[in-house]
């Protein structure tokens, strides 16, 4: 494929994305045709001095890639834009001129990983991160994953909720939805061992249902008894199993200090 | 970063030699050096290395013109090839006249062996590097040596190459081309581990993991600590950096025992605080800030340390805010040391404190209520909201920092007792201690060192022995049949 072909095709692609709504299925195909240009121009995994025009055109493909796998919903294909741009996010970052949309794709990252309960990635992510720590309050697109994940942390659930309004870019709101998800969960596992029950009408409050008969669907699925006629919700008590005693363990642990001690003494 | 200043321990280094020359110590240890090579003897060369950290500091340009020029026979290739290397002599008439004379005298030495010219060039590196004005030079010279240590390919100088190593990573940091090292580094840990040349490999380990962090690429370290085993043969000094670098990756991963157990071991390989003061510092940055994240509190003598006090305000100020578990003394605390903490490069893992600070305070109102409604908990946490306080105290029970339920009509948290711990944790927890009293032992044995062949000797003198006995025996025999009281008993 000539460069010639690959320029209109970007120029089209750049176009589909930015109408509103944008041409989803469209820019699919458009993108599957660029990466094999790309590949065909080896700039999608770049080695050594290249043109740095092509360069930044490898980039911003990749990088609409990366908000359309978003807009998609399409998160294993987010994880393969984002891995390609990672060469050009931090091998060339001296070369190119800085993206405008690199934080926000970083920022997805870290929600994805998020949502995906991957503390440990989020963390590591977060330390490899090209800005001063205390100037990561400065940068919205990066303070909304780390605020959310401190509150998590914390347990301040409301705030998680509250804030899902608040997303810098319009591409965050997608994880918001498995974002609940999982805060629903945490919200009911901590439930589970702080209650010996609760109010229905508290219940739906605090797990932030809108009305009974999704809080019902929920608690069915949670295995939590519902007493309709006290309007209660109680929750199965985990019973304690008598702890064995590990004798072959401690069979085993004897032994090995005979045989030590018998070498020592 | 503080750590590179990690000096081996050197505190064996002879004594008596402290008053000598540091040209005449040059000349004692490339004699060692000598020795070693002949004798196959690892020995020799690891004791002219333990006095490097303090020859080090004892270097300028006329020791080692002198040093060179004696050491090394007049019309000797090598000689004028690293004397190319030395900055033009300062005009100094006594040090020209003494090695004029000095030549004369070991004109007639031989050629030293290549592990010589290598310790030569090591000791020239190091004083390149002490001057900002020699760093290209330096890292010419490193490259060049490197070149040679890799054509050489001999066993006797493994341990002068992880040496060399330490100091062409100092040569490219201080060039401020750190990043590009890597490359050289991981060639070259290839090789080391295929020829299994166990010292030179831990070195490049340890230059590698500093690398990566020095970047923050935890990921990679991560992955560079999977594929490799570091050679258990590795010196403490190698060790103790290896163990912190690995407790560095696993505080980011958040694995918090693991790291606590990696920084300890790194304090316990450690050289002596007074002698490497910048290490000990910058490990305990780190001990203090995963034992926080542990939920455990440093105890107060740490920070009496006469080497840690100054290095470690800042961290004890926060460990006196997460104990009293106020998360605004945390707050102010954290953006007073801000700076600080960014430079030491712990920030991201103190911000992640604040959990501990709220799960503390919870944990104090719940040992010293057995009630209390959640709006107080609220007031006195300085949380936001009664909600969030509600939140906060339900993830602590299912956490298990407390032992309560929250009664949600009438919105106060009950309190329950706590168990008394006696189960299997107990015998685990002895299991791990006598595991590693036992590895104690077992490591010191293998430790020990026997001299070659003396065992021979110790033969020998069991075989005289035995003749002796014989001897007597059979004089006793004779003496039997001369005599009848003594039978029997032979």
């Amino acid at each position: 494929m000539s460069p010639a072909n690959l320029n209109s095709l970007y120029n089209d692609l750049r176009r589909s994305f930015d109408t509103n709504p944008c041409d989803i299925a469209r820019c699919g195909s458009l993108l599957a045709q660029l990466k094999s240009a790309l590949i065909e121009a080896g700039l999608l995994l770049p080695q050594g001095q290249k043109n740095l025009h092509d360069l930044t055109i490898a980039r911003d493909i990749l990088e609409i890639g990366a908000f359309w796998s978003i807009r998609a919903q399409d998160i294993p294909s987010f994880d393969r834009y984002f891995s390609q741009l990672q060469t050009f996010y931090t091998d060339y970052s001296s070369l190119l001129p800085p993206s405008e949309r690199e934080f926000p794709i970083r920022g997805l990252n870290l929600i994805r990983l998020l949502t995906q309960n991957r503390i440990a990635d989020f963390h590591t992510t977060l330390e490899s991160l090209p800005i001063r720590a205390d100037a990561i309050a400065d940068n919205p697109y990066i303070s909304h994953p780390v605020n959310l994940e401190r509150w998590l942390m914390e347990g301040s659930y409301s705030k998680v909720w509250n804030a899902r309004e608040e997303a810098p870019a319009e591409e965050y709101k997608f994880f918001v939805d498995s974002l609940m998800g999982t805060i629903r969960n945490e919200i009911a596992s901590c439930e589970e061992a702080a209650y010996e029950s609760l109010p229905l009408k508290d219940a739906t409050t605090l797990l932030f249902f809108s009305n009974q008969s999704e809080l019902l669907n929920f608690a069915e699925k949670r295995g939590w008894e519902i007493n309709l006629s006290a309007s209660s919700v109680s929750f199965a008590k985990k019973t304690e199993e008598k702890q064995e005693i590990p004798k072959e363990k401690i069979i085993s642990a004897a032994l090995g200090y005979a045989r030590e001690l018998e070498q020592i003494v | 970063m503080t750590d590179v200043e990690m000096k081996p321990s050197d505190d064996k280094a002879k004594l008596d030699d402290s008053e000598s020359t540091p040209s005449h110590e040059i000349k004692t240890n490339i004699a060692l050096i000598e020795r070693g090579v002949v004798t196959l003897e690892p020995r020799f060369t690891h004791r002219v290395l333990r006095s490097l950290a303090t020859l080090r500091k004892r270097l300028d340009g006329n020791v080692l013109r002198t040093a060179v020029e004696e050491i090394f026979p007049r019309e000797s290739p090598v000689k004028g090839v690293l004397l190319a290397w030395l900055p033009p002599p300062e005009q100094n008439m006594d040090v020209d006249a003494a090695s004029g004379r000095n030549v004369i005298t070991f004109a007639i030495a031989p050629e030293p062996c290549p592990e010589s010219e290598v310790y030569l060039r090591l000791l020239i590196l190091h004083y390149l590097l002490t001057n900002p004005a020699h760093y290209a030079r330096a890292l010419e010279l490193a490259q060049e040596t490197v070149g040679i240590m890799q054509v050489l390919n001999r066993r006797t100088m493994d341990p002068l190459a992880a040496k060399v190593w330490f100091a062409v990573e100092r040569a490219y940091e201080l060039g401020a081309e750190l990043a590009d090292a890597r490359p050289l580094f991981l060639a070259a840990q290839r090789t080391a581990a295929l020829r299994r040349d166990d010292e030179t490999q831990a070195s490049l380990i340890n230059r590698l993991l500093r690398n990566y962090v020095h970047y923050s690429l935890y990921d990679q370290a991560d992955k560079l600590v999977s594929k490799t085993t570091f050679p258990i043969s590795a010196g403490n000094p190698q060790l103790a950096r290896y163990h912190y670098y690995l407790g560095r990756i696993k505080v980011v991963q958040l694995n918090y025992s693991e790291a606590h157990a990696n920084l300890q071991q790194a304090l316990r390989r450690a050289p002596p605080a007074k002698t490497a003061p910048g290490f000990y510092q910058a490990v305990h940055k780190f001990f203090v800030v995963v034992e926080l994240l542990m939920g455990d509190i440093p105890e107060r003598s740490l920070f009496r340390h006469p080497v840690l006090e100054k290095a470690l305000n800042g961290y004890f100020e926060i460990v006196k805010a997460v104990r009293a578990g106020s998360l605004s003394q945390f707050q102010s605390t954290l953006s007073k040391y801000a700076a600080q903490f960014e430079a030491d490069k712990t920030y991201t893992l103190i911000v992640r404190l604040r959990q501990n600070v709220i799960k503390t305070g919870i944990r104090r109102l719940s040992l010293s209520y057995s009630r209390i409604s959640l709006r107080d908990i609220c007031v006195k946490l300085h949380l936001d909201s009664e909600e969030d306080a509600e939140y906060i105290v339900g993830k602590a029970i299912r956490d298990g920092v407390i032992e309560g339920r929250i009664l949600h009509e009438k919105g106060w948290m009950e309190c329950g007792t706590q168990k008394g711990g006696y189960g299997p944790e107990v015998s685990e927890m002895f299991t791990r201690r006598i595991g590693f009293c036992l590895d104690l032992h077992n490591q010191s044995i293998k430790a020990m060192r026997y001299p070659l062949n003396a065992h021979r000797k110790e033969l020998a003198a069991a075989e005289g022995a035995r003749e002796r006995e014989r001897e007597l025996a059979k004089e006793i025999q004779e003496g039997d049949l001369d005599d009848d009281d003594l039978g029997g008993d032979f």
